[in-house]
């Protein structure tokens, strides 16, 4: 079989190609280039660098295997830094992995890798898939710490039929361990943390770059009382402490974001927590499951039990058991039956204010 | 992984060496390995063979030896003649005339000179990718010290109008220093440097089947430039460093047998272009960049409808066809071509542009190969 692997210049990408390669596999290898530099370079921080780019090019040298970098920068750019930019200035958090993941990753490529006449294409991440009487599943790693399931659950039983996650019933340890006997120079590379296209993780440094986002507002408590002024919204993000006035006595965290009326609503962990909220935009691997499921609420959360109740079209109403912290507008909840991956949306903000009150 | 059966259809940006050009090489590090500029026997040796091939290169180009300076490549010989005269105290108000579809080693040069705070005119081409000439001519004055024109553009092959623009800016001012690049025109044409009337030019060996790391600089006699290089006194105290002598001897025997087989392969790079773009031309919708107009006979710029280029090329590769796009970038992806951004291809085109670059190891039949392997891939992709 012919298999696009999307490498990075990282040791997960890297073990894919070469597991892909000695199980006897046409493999390709595919650097996607995301970002660029004024000049058309690729970037010097975060991840997609050159000098990432370079070791997967060793890489694809070491394993004997057809190695291109392809351009993907004009969809990135108005895929994912567009909504991401879109996103903050909209008081939201947004997750560009999720972003993409929906529509770099598992669509334009998988959009090439057809017309190179790939049936598959694989990539690095932690996700299990199994089939089951023909239909595809998504499940959890088998090795959770490093699960990544959730920033693919937008993908459905029939994408999953063109994608190969071969990471996942391997460890990361197992990862290295293959890498270092495959004698690959990225065994022992440190994983890469940064938002990819935001070096350092400033990523308030990055949005004010895109954006005017200059005019200074109010930080208030849920009365109204004002407390303080910001430089901005898109320097705050639902359940952040940073940066906000302190003083005496409990804690205080960002607890909604106003962008109409440019204000900053800050609160204690109490008035964080929520028990009921809405998700948008759901989609379903395959069926509708509600029964004994639970749901994440963030990229490596814990699961909480939860009942979802539809509202509208591809709108749900999540109700979790027990009421949890920090659910943020913008992020994803991430529907499961234990480990099986049964769909999601993005969290609403509107919503969350209803439930609050 | 490739194996003998790879179709190499990328000339353009460099060809593989001819097997007269490796011997005389290997040759010349054999028994002329010393440094030229030395005072024994094996130096001697050396320096007659640089000294010869000299003369001999300079002939084919109908300049005099003391004309030809040594340089590691065409980059090199562009960026000199180019920088070079802004650097000698020239005064703020010096311009620079060129177009905008230059190699990068003149355009990159030029926004350099441009950085500086002199003045640069890039003149744009119409949408066959011919410089416009009064434009051209209209933008050189008095101040100006270089006007720079390739022969022929290395990503379409359209041939510019020098010797009309040549004559008209001289009439301007005598004084400017004409340079073209003809890299890529030399591939395919018979240049007489001073019959064409050009005062400087840069030469690339490694694109006409001699080796990499080594170039021309054709300096008329009427200039003298600044040095580029600083240390020793080689190449007529003009360029610092132990010349690359083995590198001239190969050049200069590829060049010896480019120009005696030159009309003869000029028939077969046409007779094969031809048969290549007639057969994708029957059965897909393209555009072939300057077909009715003069173009070098070894370069066929295609856009093909719809398709991307990018897909295309990688496709290609993997059915053994090698071919290119724009200009390569240092991580290999690559971006819209500069050229045909400056003809005015529309946004939605500029992504669909292969070159197909025949050369010396072209063989009878390739055109045809080429083009069917073309079909063979476009009908998957699209």
């Amino acid at each position: 079989m012919r298999v696009l692997v999307a490498m990075s210049g990282g040791v997960d990408s890297s073990v894919v190609a070469g597991l892909l390669k000695s199980q006897g596999h046409d493999v390709i290898g595919v650097t996607m280039k995301l970002w660029e530099g004024p000049n058309g370079e690729m970037p010097e921080t975060g991840c997609c660098t050159a000098a990432d780019s370079e070791d997967a090019r060793k890489v694809a040298a070491k394993l004997d295997i057809p190695y291109y970098v392809l351009d993907y920068t004009s969809s990135f750019s108005e895929n994912v830094i567009d909504n991401f930019i879109d996103m903050y200035s909209k008081g939201l958090t947004p997750n560009p992995c999720v972003e993409c993941n929906r529509s770099v990753k598992f669509d334009h490529f998988i959009d090439q890798a057809k017309k190179l006449n790939c049936e598959k294409v694989a990539t690095g991440h932690y996700a299990k898939i199994i089939d089951n009487n023909g239909s595809k599943e998504l499940h959890k790693a088998d090795y959770e710490e490093k699960d990544q399931s959730y920033v693919l659950h937008m993908l459905t039983s029939e994408k999953l039929e063109l994608i190969e996650f071969p990471l996942g019933t391997i460890s990361k340890p197992e990862v290295r361990q293959i890498a270092a006997s495959l004698d690959l120079k990225t065994a022992f590379k440190k994983d890469s943390q940064d938002i990819c296209f935001v070096g350092n993780n400033d990523y308030r440094n990055f949005v004010s770059s895109r954006m005017n986002f200059s005019s200074t507002g109010a930080i208030v408590d849920k009365n109204e009382n004002e407390l303080g002024s910001h430089n901005g919204i898109h320097e705050f993000t639902v359940g952040q402490r940073k940066g906000i006035p302190g003083g005496q006595g409990e804690p205080k965290y960002v607890t909604k974001i106003d962008v109409e009326n440019n204000k900053v609503y800050i609160g204690t962990k109490k008035d964080l927590t929520t028990k009921k909220f809405l998700i948008e935009d759901v989609s379903f691997v395959d069926e509708v499951i509600t029964n004994k499921i639970s749901i994440q609420t963030r990229y490596n959360s814990s699961d909480i039990p939860c009942k979802i109740n539809k509202i509208d079209d591809n709108v749900y109403e999540v109700e979790l058991v027990q009421a949890t912290l920090g659910v943020a507008p913008g992020q994803f909840g991430v529907i499961y039956q234990n480990t099986k991956l049964v769909g999601g949306g993005r969290i609403s903000t509107k919503i969350l204010e209803d439930v609050n009150e | 992984m490739k194996g003998l059966e790879y179709l190499y259809l990328d000339h353009a940006a460099t060809t593989p060496m001819r097997e007269i050009a490796f011997e005389a090489f290997k040759h010349a590090e054999e028994v002329a390995f010393a440094n030229s500029s030395g005072g024994h026997e094996l130096s001697r040796r050396a320096k007659n063979l640089l000294e010869e091939s000299r003369d001999f290169i300079g002939g084919i180009f109908g300049a005099a030896p003391k004309e030809i300076t040594f340089t590691s490549g065409g980059t090199e010989a562009d960026n000199w003649i180019i920088k070079s005269p802004f650097l000698n105290n020239a005064s703020i108000s010096s311009r620079l005339v060129t177009t905008q579809i230059e190699h990068e080693a003149v355009l990159s040069s030029a926004e350099w000179i441009q950085e500086q705070g002199f003045e640069v005119k890039f003149i744009g081409v119409d949408e066959d990718g011919v410089v416009d000439v009064n434009q051209f001519v209209e933008s050189c004055n008095k101040e100006t010290l270089v006007a720079s024109l390739m022969y022929a553009n290395n990503e379409t092959g359209v041939i510019q109008p020098i010797s009309e623009i040549l004559k008209k800016v001289k009439d301007v001012s005598p004084e400017i220093l004409f340079h073209s690049d003809v890299v890529q025109a030399v591939a395919s044409e018979k240049l007489d440097f001073h019959k064409l009337g050009i005062d400087s030019a840069a030469i690339s060996g490694h694109k006409i089947g001699g080796p990499k790391g080594i170039g021309v600089m054709f300096l008329s006699s009427k200039y003298k430039l600044p040095n580029y290089f600083h240390g020793g006194k080689q190449e007529l105290e003009r360029r610092a460093g132990t010349v690359n002598v083995s590198g001239v001897a190969g050049l200069a025997a590829a060049l010896k047998e480019q120009q005696e087989t030159l009309s003869e392969e000029k028939i077969l790079l046409e007779s094969e272009r031809k048969i290549f773009e007639d057969t994708l031309k029957e059965k897909l919708q393209i555009k072939i960049i300057g077909e009715n107009i003069n173009r070098l006979s070894h370069i066929s710029n295609i856009q093909f409808k719809n398709i991307n280029s990018e897909t295309l090329m990688v496709a290609l590769d993997l059915k053994g066809l090698g071919v290119s796009r724009g200009s390569a970038c240092a991580s290999g992806a690559q971006k819209p071509s500069h050229v045909l951004k400056a003809m005015n291809v529309h946004s939605d085109d500029i992504n669909s542009h292969l070159r197909f670059s025949f050369g010396w190891s072209t063989k009878d039949g390739d055109g045809l190969k080429a083009a069917n392997i073309v079909l063979s891939t476009i009908e998957g992709i699209s």
